[in-house]
C-alpha cells in the first residue's frame, strides 16, 4: 500500500506542473491587464508601465512563464500577491484554516446526515420514512445553494436572532455556512447510500446472517453498511473539491474569510499570482483527498489490493 | 471611475473622519467629555484594504482607513477651501513653483516620536520612490526638490507651477508617515501603520476586520471642532462583507452601524425609528461618452446628435427611483468648484425631434424598419462599452430604448471591470458609459487630456483647443482666473460633446440612531471627531 501511495504522490508532481502550467496560460489570456487594475482609472500611461515593469509584465510571456516555473520548483514559492505584495503562500495560509474547517464540517455534517437518513431509507424502502427522505433531499439538490443561505440568514439571523449573519471566529458563526454549504453535499450522499444499501441487502450473505440469528442492526451497521460504504466514501473524496468550490459562494455571502474569498477577489482584482495559488493548494488538496480516500478501500473491502 | 464610482457615496460618508463643520449644540445637557468616552462603530467593508501602506495603493477601501490612522499637511474645509492640518500654513512663490509649509508644533505619532519636517520630506521622497500605484504619485513627479530647513518648516519646488496640487495634497494618500516606525518595519508597511491621526491601528484579522483604537494622545484636532482633544469613539470597526445583501441582512441584525443604501431599501429605512438617513453628493458624475477618435464618432455632428436623444431625467426616475441621482448638466459635478449653473445654457436637452432632425443632416437616414443606416448604407449599430454592476445594466437598457426612439439600434456590451479597464484604450467601443469621482476641476487631464489617451481618458477625445484651456487650468493659481478657464472648458465641451454628462449620485446612509452627534458638511461629508456612541 505504502509502494502504491508513494507512486501516487509521483505522479502528483506532473499532474500539480500541468495545472500551474494551466492556470499560468489561463491568467495571461484572461482579458484585463493586472498592471492597468491595480494603477486604477485615473492612472497616465507612465504610471501602468511602471507598475508593469515592477510586476515583471513587461517581459514575454515564456520569460514570464521560465521565471514562474524557477521561483516553484526551486524556492517553492509562488510569488507575491501584487495587490498586497505579501507572499502569496502567507495569504494562503492565513485563510486556509477557515476554508478547511468549513469544508471539513460540511463534510462531516453531510456524511452524517446523508449516510443516516440514505440507511433508513433504504431500510424502510416504499415507506413513509423514504418518500420523506427522497423528497427532501430532491428539495435539497434543486434549490441552489446561495438560496438557501439567504432563506437560513432570514430565519436564523434576522427572525429568530440565534445566529450571527457574517462573520467568523465562535462556533455561532460556523454553523449557518456549514450547512447551506453541506446541505447539497448531505442530499446526494443519501441518495447514493439509498441505492447502495437496496442493492447491498438483497445479497444472499445477509440473509446468512439473518439466518445466523444476528440483530437486525448489526446486520444493518456491520454488514450491509460497511459494503455499501464503498461508492460513499469514493463520493467523499470527490465532493471535496466540489465543497472547497462551493464554498466560493458561501464564502462571500456568510464574509467568511476563507480561500474562496480569496480567489474570488483576486480575479476581480487580476492578481494571478494569489490565482496560480488558490488553484494549486485546491488542486493539492483534491489530489489528497482522493489518495486518502483510494487507501481507504483497502479498510473498507479487504479483497481490494494495491499494485 | 470603475470601482471608485460603486463606492464613492459610502465612503464620501465615512472618510471625512477628521474635517468638519463648527460644533453643534446638540450634545446634550447631561453629555460630559469624559461620559461620552467609549463604545464600538462597526462599519462594513466589501473587501480587505489590499495594504495600509499609503504609498501603494489606490483602493478606496485603504483610502478610508488611512482617513483614521494618518493625516495630510493640508485638508479641506466645508466650502472646499483647503486648510491646515498638519501644516499650520503656507506661502507661495511668486512664480508659484516653491511653496513652503508651516508645520504644527508639537504633534506626534503614535510611536512617540515627533512629526517634523524631516518626516514630511521622507514621506513625500519615499512617494517618488515607490508610490507608482499611488492616485497622486503623477503630481510628485513635478516636484523637483524638497527641503526641510528647520523642524518646523517644510519646502517643495515644483518644476512648473501647479494648481491642483493642494487637492492632492490634502487626499488621505498624502498622509505623513513615521520614518522611525518605516525604518523599524525595514519599509514593509503593508500592515504596520503608524500615523499621526486620531485613530491607531488595533488589529487586523485578514477577510475578517480591521479594528481602530481611539488615540488618547490625539490633542491637534481642526480648530472648528467642539471636541479638543482625541475622539470619543474608542473603536472603529471595518468588518469584510463582501456581499450587499449579507450587508443588509447586517445591519439589519444590528452587526453593522452604517450602511450606504440601495434606491429599493430606502423607503424601508427612511421611516425605521432605529436609523436616521444621511444624504452625501458624490464628487464626480456619470457620462455617457462617445469614442471621438474612430470613426463615425470622431464626428462631433454625430455625438451632438446623440447626445440629444438622451432622456437624463428619465434614468434618475426609472433606475434611481429619483431619489439615489440628480439629473447632470456640466462635465463637473455640482459638488466640486468650477460647476457653475450659468452653464446649463449649453448642456445638450432631451430633444427627441432635434436629435432627428440632426441625424437626417449628416446622413444617417430611416429604413422602412424605422431603424437609421450609416451614411454609406451600411448598418448603423454602435456598440456601448460599460461595466456588468446592474445599475450600469440598468441604465444601458434604458439608453437601448431611448436611441431607438431616434432610429438608432444601439448594442450593448457588459464587461468585467478589470476588462472594461483593459478594453477601453484599445478603442474597441464606440460608446462608453462610466463615472468618475475627482473632487478638483483638473479631473479634465484626466478624463479628457490628450495625453491620457491610451489611459484614462476613455473617449479618446484629443482637442488642442481643449488642451490649452486644461494646462492653462493645472498652472493659473489665481482662482477667478482659474475657474473662468474651467468655465470655456466646460463649455467646449458641451459643445463638442465627448460626454454627455447623465447624473451626479447621491449617497443615502442609515446610521444607527446610538451614534450621537455625527454632523454633516454641506455636501454630505460625515465627520466623527465629535461623534459619540450612546450607551
Amino acid at each position: 500500500m505504502w509502494r502504491y501511495a508513494l507512486r501516487r504522490l509521483v505522479l502528483a508532481v506532473p499532474v500539480l506542473l500541468g495545472v500551474s502550467t494551466g492556470v499560468f496560460l489561463m491568467a495571461a489570456l484572461v482579458p484585463g491587464d493586472p498592471a492597468t487594475v491595480l494603477a486604477g482609472d485615473t492612472a497616465s500611461v507612465a504610471q501602468i508601465e511602471r507598475i508593469r515593469q515592477d510586476l515583471g509584465l513587461d517581459q514575454p510571456l515564456p520569460i514570464q512563464y521560465a521565471r514562474f516555473m524557477e521561483r516553484l520548483i526551486l524556492h517553492g514559492s509562488l510569488g507575491e500577491s501584487t495587490r498586497t505584495h505579501r507572499e502569496v503562500l502567507v495569504e494562503i495560509m492565513d485563510r486556509m484554516p477557515y476554508t478547511l474547517e468549513l469544508a471539513i464540517g460540511a463534510v462531516i455534517l453531510s456524511t452524517l446526515v446523508g449516510v443516516a437518513s440514505g440507511v433508513v431509507a433504504a431500510i424502510y424502502r416504499g415507506r413513509r420514512w423514504d418518500y420523506g427522505i427522497t423528497g427532501v433531499a430532491a428539495f435539497a439538490l434543486a434549490i441552489p445553494s446561495f438560496l438557501i443561505a439567504i432563506l437560513m440568514i432570514l430565519l436564523f439571523s434576522l427572525q429568530l436572532r440565534w445566529l450571527p449573519v457574517t462573520g467568523a471566529g465562535t462556533w455561532q458563526h460556523l454553523v449557518l455556512p456549514t450547512v447551506a454549504l453541506a446541505l447539497h453535499s448531505a442530499a446526494v450522499k443519501a441518495r447514493i447510500t439509498r441505492s447502495s444499501m437496496l442493492e447491498v441487502l438483497g445479497h444472499d450473505y445477509l440473509r446468512t446472517a439473518r439466518a445466523k440469528g444476528l440483530r437486525e442492526r448489526v446486520v444493518v451497521i456491520r454488514h450491509a453498511l460497511k459494503n455499501a460504504l464503498i461508492p460513499i466514501t469514493t463520493l467523499i473524496g470527490l465532493q471535496f473539491g466540489s465543497l472547497l468550490g462551493g464554498a466560493f459562494i458561501i464564502e462571500n455571502i456568510f464574509g467568511w474569510p476563507g480561500i474562496g474569498r480569496l480567489a474570488t477577489q483576486a480575479v476581480f482584482n487580476r492578481d494571478f499570482p494569489i490565482v496560480q495559488g488558490t488553484v494549486l493548494v485546491g488542486a493539492v488538496i483534491y489530489f489528497s483527498a482522493n489518495l486518502v480516500v483510494d487507501l481507504l478501500y483497502a479498510w473498507l473491502d479487504p479483497r481490494i489490493r494495491y499494485s | 471611475m470603475i470601482r471608485l464610482a460603486r463606492l464613492v457615496p459610502v465612503f464620501l460618508f465615512i472618510v471625512a473622519a477628521c474635517g468638519g463643520p463648527p460644533p453643534s449644540s446638540s450634545q446634550g445637557p447631561a453629555a460630559t467629555a469624559a461620559s461620552k468616552v467609549g463604545g464600538t462603530v462597526t462599519f462594513p467593508a466589501i473587501t480587505d484594504p489590499d495594504t495600509l501602506d499609503l504609498h501603494k495603493t489606490s483602493n478606496p477601501v485603504s483610502s478610508t482607513i488611512f482617513g483614521f490612522i494618518y493625516e495630510p499637511l493640508v485638508d479641506q474645509d466645508l466650502s472646499n477651501n483647503y486648510i491646515g492640518r498638519l501644516a499650520e500654513s503656507w506661502t507661495v512663490s511668486p512664480d508659484n513653483k516653491i511653496i513652503t509649509f508651516k508645520l504644527r508644533k508639537g504633534v506626534r505619532f503614535t510611536d512617540g516620536s515627533a512629526f517634523n519636517a524631516e518626516a514630511a520630506k521622507f514621506t513625500f521622497e519615499r512617494l517618488q520612490k515607490v508610490g507608482a500605484k499611488s492616485p497622486i504619485f503623477p503630481t510628485f513627479s513635478n516636484v523637483i526638490k524638497m527641503e526641510a530647513p528647520d523642524e518646523l518648516t517644510f519646502t517643495m519646488t515644483l518644476k512648473d507651477p501647479y494648481a491642483p496640487i493642494f487637492h492632492d495634497l490634502a487626499t488621505s494618500y498624502a498622509g505623513i508617515l513615521s520614518p522611525s516606525a518605516v525604518k523599524a518595519a525595514n519599509d514593509d508597511i503593508g500592515r504596520t501603520a503608524i500615523g499621526t491621526g486620531s485613530y491607531k491601528l488595533k488589529e487586523w484579522q485578514t477577510g475578517q476586520q480591521i479594528v481602530l483604537e481611539r488615540n488618547a494622545e490625539y490633542a491637534w484636532p481642526l480648530a472648528f471642532f467642539a471636541n479638543r482633544g482625541a475622539p470619543y469613539i474608542e473603536q472603529i470597526r471595518y468588518r469584510v462583507i463582501p456581499e450587499p445583501n449579507s450587508q443588509l441582512a447586517a445591519l439589519e441584525a444590528g452587526e453593522i452601524d452604517s450602511l450606504g443604501l440601495p434606491a429599493k431599501d430606502l423607503p424601508k429605512y427612511q421611516n425605521d425609528p432605529r436609523f436616521k438617513i444621511y444624504d452625501s453628493l458624490t464628487f464626480g458624475l456619470t457620462y455617457l461618452g462617445f469614442d471621438a477618435k474612430r470613426k463615425p464618432f470622431d464626428d462631433p455632428k454625430l455625438r451632438h446628435a446623440l447626445a440629444q436623444a438622451v432622456n437624463k431625467q428619465e434614468i434618475v426616475d426609472v433606475v434611481f427611483e429619483g431619489k439615489l441621482a440628480r439629473a447632470a448638466c456640466c462635465p463637473i459635478a455640482e459638488s466640486i468648484q468650477g460647476y457653475d449653473p450659468k452653464l446649463k445654457e449649453f448642456e445638450l436637452k432631451f430633444d427627441t425631434a432635434k436629435a432627428k432632425t440632426e441625424l437626417d443632416a449628416i446622413g444617417y437616414k430611416a429604413g422602412a424598419s424605422g431603424l437609421r443606416t450609416a451614411p454609406d448604407g451600411s448598418a448603423f449599430k454602435p456598440v456601448l462599452y460599460t461595466s456588468n454592476s446592474d445599475t450600469h445594466g440598468k441604465i444601458a437598457t434604458l439608453l437601448q430604448a431611448q436611441l431607438k426612439a431616434v432610429g438608432v439600434d444601439l448594442q450593448v456590451k457588459q464587461l468585467e471591470p478589470g476588462a472594461l479597464l483593459a478594453a477601453t484604450p484599445k478603442a474597441e467601443h464606440d460608446l462608453y458609459l462610466n463615472g468618475y469621482s475627482w473632487n478638483e476641476p483638473d479631473m479634465f487631464s484626466l478624463f479628457l487630456s490628450c495625453d491620457r489617451i491610451a489611459s484614462s481618458n476613455r473617449v479618446l477625445y484629443c482637442n488642442p483647443e481643449l488642451e490649452k484651456l486644461i494646462v492653462a487650468g493645472r498652472t493659473t493659481l489665481d482662482q477667478a482666473k482659474r475657474m473662468q478657464i474651467y468655465f470655456d472648458a466646460q463649455k467646449l465641451t458641451l459643445q463638442e460633446a465627448p460626454w454627455q454628462p447623465l447624473y451626479m449620485p447621491i449617497g443615502k446612509t442609515a446610521v444607527s440612531v446610538k451614534i450621537q452627534d455625527l454632523k454633516q458638511s454641506a455636501s454630505g461629508g460625515v465627520f466623527w471627531h465629535d461623534a459619540w456612541v450612546k450607551k
